[in-house]
């Protein structure tokens, strides 16, 4: 019983965030991993999506995605609400400390880089995956690829695209190791590691689902 | 009235043992029917405050401090000594106690300090089991070190911040306390009058220095753990807010203040750099066991001292003592910086100060052994002096540190008030005219752990107290009573502040009481004390009212009582025209220019019995009487 | 030097404040930053004016007594170090600074840049200790500890509860107050036997004294006076998650 009141502490909260975040991270390498094979074309792309989709645990695991994204989000937005009234009273005068300090603009801007990602997923889902439906005359499979052709030769879709990337990479920058850091599963010498490996792993996700787009529209993927 | 120290008979050995055997006990289930007030939260009233809460008692704690964490104990820095003898180097109780009354200049007795030395024993296995992160070895065992010129190592230490690690252990114990019920914190509480009925001490008047509001609580008896009175000199290396109202205002019901000339001064202190400075910073002792002391030859000579040819340097410590050098006692070492300032030689801006070179010491060891030693302490001093010890030499100056006289107290810890009980700095009892290095820590808990849990549960057990509220007349009077003296301050509205005028009284006392006593200087002071305190009364200044936060009318309050203490500390010094530990009359010294000790008409506890404020006080002599130990002259050449 | 300040006034708890501006001339570089508040404080009350309210006591960094923000951040700029030990000489002739008290809805503020910050204390009493009477304990050397751990736990230990870290966190979280103490007891062997419901105990209380969480920013351990790391949070959430899933 008390387990579980204890879950709904300032601690608790940010365990369930650090564990769902890393959860969700985890997802989106499996992501990334199906997106880079569109650089070995059609073929490869399409016959991996078509083994996700066919595959019967899909919608359980769908879901689960769903309860780890909506737990993320509602105890984000819990979190950001409780903090606020714990500073009714703003400062005058507000500077950042510098020395060992990690805040960062990323740090800074989580509930909002999130907000800004939950609303990319929804756009991304619409167009993407609930989108229209080609099918592959060969194997008659869903042609995911041409969709995806289709939508990166608009030059505003690869814009958007690429900033959400940029949005994406600005929370995992703090999300990371701020996540293991809350779990607190770390060994204390490594903080340090961690923490660049996190922003490095941060950066390096953007950059790889950014370039997709715009290997599209420059027609290194075709 | 004539004084009883209630020391058990006995051998010095068997003391306390027999004497708590001896004591009357409360049934456990009567415990939490009788009210304890404990006045300070530092290690003394920490310590008390747990101890009595885990035994049942209902404990009221106060203190002025916004948390009982932040009481000055926590500024200790050196260590704790305890006979534990884990360096199988001779240490023991006995040894220990014999340290302790030599150190003491033989003016303590001889059975408190026993029991000191007995349940510093037990003082460290208590620290320790609270997690008190002391020092390790590389084998888990506890690290000792050698400390203030002891010859065996038998100081525990939790790097320089043994007490604020010890405060916290006590501190800690007592919020738990706290958690159960059986004691309760009141914080940002100054007490300003004790409340006596049928001459029994039972209660105490504060103001809650938040609300400004008067508040009454009663008791089975009163515990004061306040400290000292450094501060009367302004600047020392107490905190700012030490004071000596509770223990003064005790007094002033009837309490005897004992041996209050006996004050303790700390050669290695940071220099005063203006009239602006509000505190005075200690650097450990330890920086003499490598640092050497000297100053110019030369009257006025004002050159940087990188300049002065080494032999027109004068390390006065090495020539005047050559077989303990830089080491020797704090007394003597802080006479000696005076001494030579006073010739005109002095350094620094102020010429108030002399070097501490550690320029021989970098070339001998090399610059990384002197950091590994020292490095906190070159890292503190530039922070507050500005200079880098490592490429100049560090400026020193002799400051107040500890006061040894306080309330007068018997073997259980009362004093002559039925009820009242006083522990740690502020009571008289251990140290004698001379407190060794690391042995305050260790009387602060000793009093609060292993004393009073026993001697006051004898007194409760034995004493019949009247059933009274806080609405008895003793209470209404004592409220009014301080209700007038904060409204006469408020009511002068001058044009001075309390701390200009604090600064002035420190001023007197550090000429006129301080280092070096003389006839002429204490008479001196007694006259200027009194014009000082008139002055106050027209002068002060104390802007807003008293119905809200006000540190100003603290303070005032606080430095109108050092007006009237300072007149008592100086005519102690006058009457006792010996020289012994701390205490220097320049009349009474050895041809060497040592401490001469009377012992034929100063082997006594001076206690002072007040009369009204510029009235002569009475004085009660205590004979202290050595069985096991016989007074010796003490050298150092 | 001439300083300039712009300080927060309020005078009692529960009404509101506003920022006032004030000279200090002549500041001396040798003065601590208190000590030119001192002076300030002086001609105020020369003047028949209300003193600024700060709290301070030991002046030599132990204590943790004092401490507002100047300029918005705790104690200043200067890393490891208290505004007693904040030396003028730090500073330039004609610098101008903004005082504030710490802010945070379990600090309320008292008066001027005093704050009530008795919530550590509450902290500390739902946990903060081992269950040990006086008396009870058995010889200090019948505990090992080896030095490594001893020192880590006074690294720990070594916490002197100002607040700075609450003041500077965008949350006002407690955290790294609460996890210094949870760090230092779960080290030691004594600690061992309330390790479970000390975490928990401490963490319910900090947050019904109102703190917010941590976000692992690490502000607070760059504005504590003796650094106390963030590795205390980690720690401290390491040994919430265990105590749940063992209770």
């Amino acid at each position: 019983m008390r387990a579980l009141r204890m879950l709904g502490s300032s601690v608790g909260t940010k365990i369930i965030l650090a564990f769902t975040g890393l959860a969700l991270f985890g997802f989106l390498i499996v992501h990334l991993y199906g997106n880079l094979l569109a650089f070995l074309g059609p073929a490869s792309y399409n016959e991996h999506a078509h083994e996700l989709i066919s595959n019967p645990l899909i919608i359980p695991a769908e879901l689960g995605l769903v309860a780890l994204f909506l737990t993320h989000i509602v105890k984000a937005i819990g979190n950001f609400g409780k903090n606020r009234s714990a500073r009714p009273q703003a400062y005058g005068v507000k500077k950042w400390a510098g020395g060992p300090s990690r805040k960062s603009l990323a740090s800074t801007t989580m509930i909002f880089s999130g907000l800004a990602v939950l609303l990319f997923v929804v756009i991304h889902l619409k167009l993407f995956k609930y989108g229209p439906v080609y099918t592959d005359a060969v194997t008659g499979n869903r042609d995911l690829f041409r969709l995806l052709l289709d939508d990166f030769h608009k030059p505003g879709y690869v814009v958007g695209y690429v900033l959400a990337m940029l949005i994406i990479g600005l929370h995992l920058r703090h999300g990371i190791s701020s996540a293991t850091q809350s779990l607190g599963i770390v060994p204390e010498s490594w903080t340090m590691q961690v923490l660049r490996g996190g922003m490095a792993l941060a950066m390096l996700m953007a950059i790889l689902f950014a370039i997709i787009p715009i290997a599209v529209y420059f027609g290194v993927i075709r | 009235m004539a004084l009883d120290s209630k020391i058990p008979s006995g051998p010095l050995a068997d003391k306390w043992d027999s004497h708590k055997f001896a004591s009357k006990l409360v049934n456990p289930a009567n415990r939490r029917k009788h009210t304890v007030i404990i006045v300070g939260t530092g290690l003394a009233g920490a310590s008390a405050a747990s101890s009595l809460g885990e035994l049942g008692y209902n404990v009221l704690s106060f203190c002025i401090q916004d948390s009982p964490r932040r009481a000055h104990s926590i500024a200790a820095q050196g260590g704790i000594n305890a006979a534990k003898n884990y360096q199988n180097d001779g240490d023991s109780v006995y040894r220990l106690f014999y340290d302790t009354i030599k150190g003491g200049d033989y003016r303590a007795r001889e059975a408190n300090v026993y029991r000191l030395a007995q349940s510093s024993v037990n003082i460290i296995d208590q620290c320790v089991a609270q997690g008190v992160p002391f020092a390790r070895e590389y084998g888990g065992h506890l690290d000792n070190r050698s400390f203030g010129g002891a010859q065996v190592s038998r100081t525990f230490y939790a790097r320089g911040q043994t007490g604020q690690q010890l405060l916290l252990g006590a501190y800690q114990s007592m919020q738990r306390q706290v958690a159960k019920g059986s004691v309760k914190q009141f914080a940002q509480r100054e007490m300003l009058d004790l409340v006596l009925i049928n001459g029994q001490a039972r209660g105490i008047i504060v103001r809650n220095l938040v609300t400004g509001q008067m508040e009454r609580y009663v008791a089975d008896a009163v515990c004061l753990a306040t400290g000292g009175y450094g501060t009367v000199y302004y600047l020392s290396t107490n905190a700012v807010g030490s004071n000596v109202t509770a223990a003064w205002r005790a007094h002033k019901r009837g309490a005897y203040f004992a041996n209050p000339c006996f004050t303790q001064i700390h050669p290695t202190c940071i220099p005063v750099s203006g009239e602006h400075q509000s505190k005075l910073t200690l650097m450990s002792e330890s920086l003499r066991n490598d640092g050497r002391v000297w100053v110019p030859k030369n009257n006025g000579d004002k050159r940087n001292p990188a300049d002065i040819p080494e032999s027109e340097r004068d390390y006065y410590l090495e020539r005047k003592y050559p077989s303990f050098g830089n080491l020797v006692p704090r007394d003597v070492a802080s006479r000696n910086a005076k001494q030579v300032c006073d010739d005109g030689r002095g350094v620094g801006e102020s010429g108030l100060a002399v070097y501490l070179d550690f320029k021989d010491a970098i070339q001998r060891l090399g610059h990384d052994v002197v950091a590994g030693r020292y490095g906190n302490l070159f890292e503190m001093y530039e922070k507050i002096a500005g200079e880098d010890p490592y490429k100049s030499p560090m400026r020193m100056y002799p400051a107040i540190h500890y006061t040894m006289g306080g309330l007068w107290v018997d073997y259980n810890l009362m004093s002559n008030v039925q009820g009242l009980h006083v522990l740690g700095e502020a009571n008289f009892s251990d140290h004698g005219a001379n407190r060794l290095g690391a042995s305050a820590l260790m009387q602060g808990l000793a009093d609060g752990y292993f004393v009073i849990p026993y001697t006051l549960a004898h007194y409760i057990a034995g004493t019949k107290v009247e059933k009274v509220t806080t609405d008895h007349d003793a209470f209404k009077e004592a409220e009014d009573n301080v209700q007038q003296r904060i409204n006469k301050l408020l009511a002068v509205k001058g044009s001075k502040t309390p701390r200009a005028l604090h600064r002035e009284l420190g001023q007197i006392m550090w000429d006129n009481v301080g280092m070096a006593r003389t006839d002429a200087s204490l008479k001196d002071a007694l006259v200027k004390i009194p014009k000082l305190r008139e002055e106050f009364w027209h002068n002060v200044s104390v802007p807003g009212d008293q119905n809200s936060l006000s540190k100003n009318l603290e303070y005032a309050g606080r430095v109108a009582d050092y007006l009237e203490f300072a007149e008592l500390l100086a005519l102690d010094a006058l009457t006792r025209t010996e020289s012994c530990g701390g205490h220097f009359r320049e009349e009474s010294q050895t041809p060497d220019g040592e401490a001469q000790r009377d012992d034929d008409n100063f082997t006594h506890v001076s206690a002072w019995e007040f009369q009204g404020v510029g009235q002569k006080p009475n004085l009660h002599k205590e004979p202290l009487v050595f069985e096991e130990v016989h007074p010796s002259q003490r050298s150092y050449k | 030097m001439r300083i300039h300040l712009t300080v927060w006034r309020q005078a009692g708890p529960n009404v509101g404040g506003a920022f006032h501006a004030y000279t200090a001339e002549n500041v001396s570089p040798d003065m601590s930053f208190l000590e030119m508040l001192d002076v300030v404080n002086e001609q105020l009350i020369k003047k028949g004016e209300e003193p600024i309210a700060f709290d301070s006591d030991c002046r030599e960094g132990i204590c943790g007594t004092c401490g507002f923000m100047i300029s918005g951040i705790p104690h200043g700029s200067q890393p490891h170090t208290t505004v007693c030990q904040l030396h003028m000489r730090k500073f330039n002739d004609g610098d101008s600074f903004t005082l504030e008290p710490w802010r945070a809805k379990a600090f309320p503020v008292l008066k001027d840049l005093v704050v009530d910050r008795s919530a550590f204390d509450r902290i500390i009493q739902a946990g903060g200790y081992t269950s040990v009477n006086t008396g009870g304990a058995k010889d200090a050397n019948n505990i090992l500890i080896g030095k490594d751990i001893a020192d880590a736990a006074m690294d720990s230990a070594e916490c002197i509860g100002c607040g700075a870290c609450v003041a500077a966190c965008k949350n006002a979280s407690a955290a790294l107050f609460t996890s210094a103490k949870i760090t230092h007891l779960s080290l030691l062997p004594q600690g061992q036997v309330e390790r479970t419901t000390r975490v928990l105990n401490m963490v319910e209380r900090m947050d019904t004294e109102g703190f917010g969480s941590c976000s692992n920013e690490g502000e607070c351990e760059a504005v504590c006076p003796k650094g106390i790391s963030l590795k205390n949070i980690a720690t401290m959430n390491k040994e919430f998650w265990k105590a749940v899933l063992q209770s």
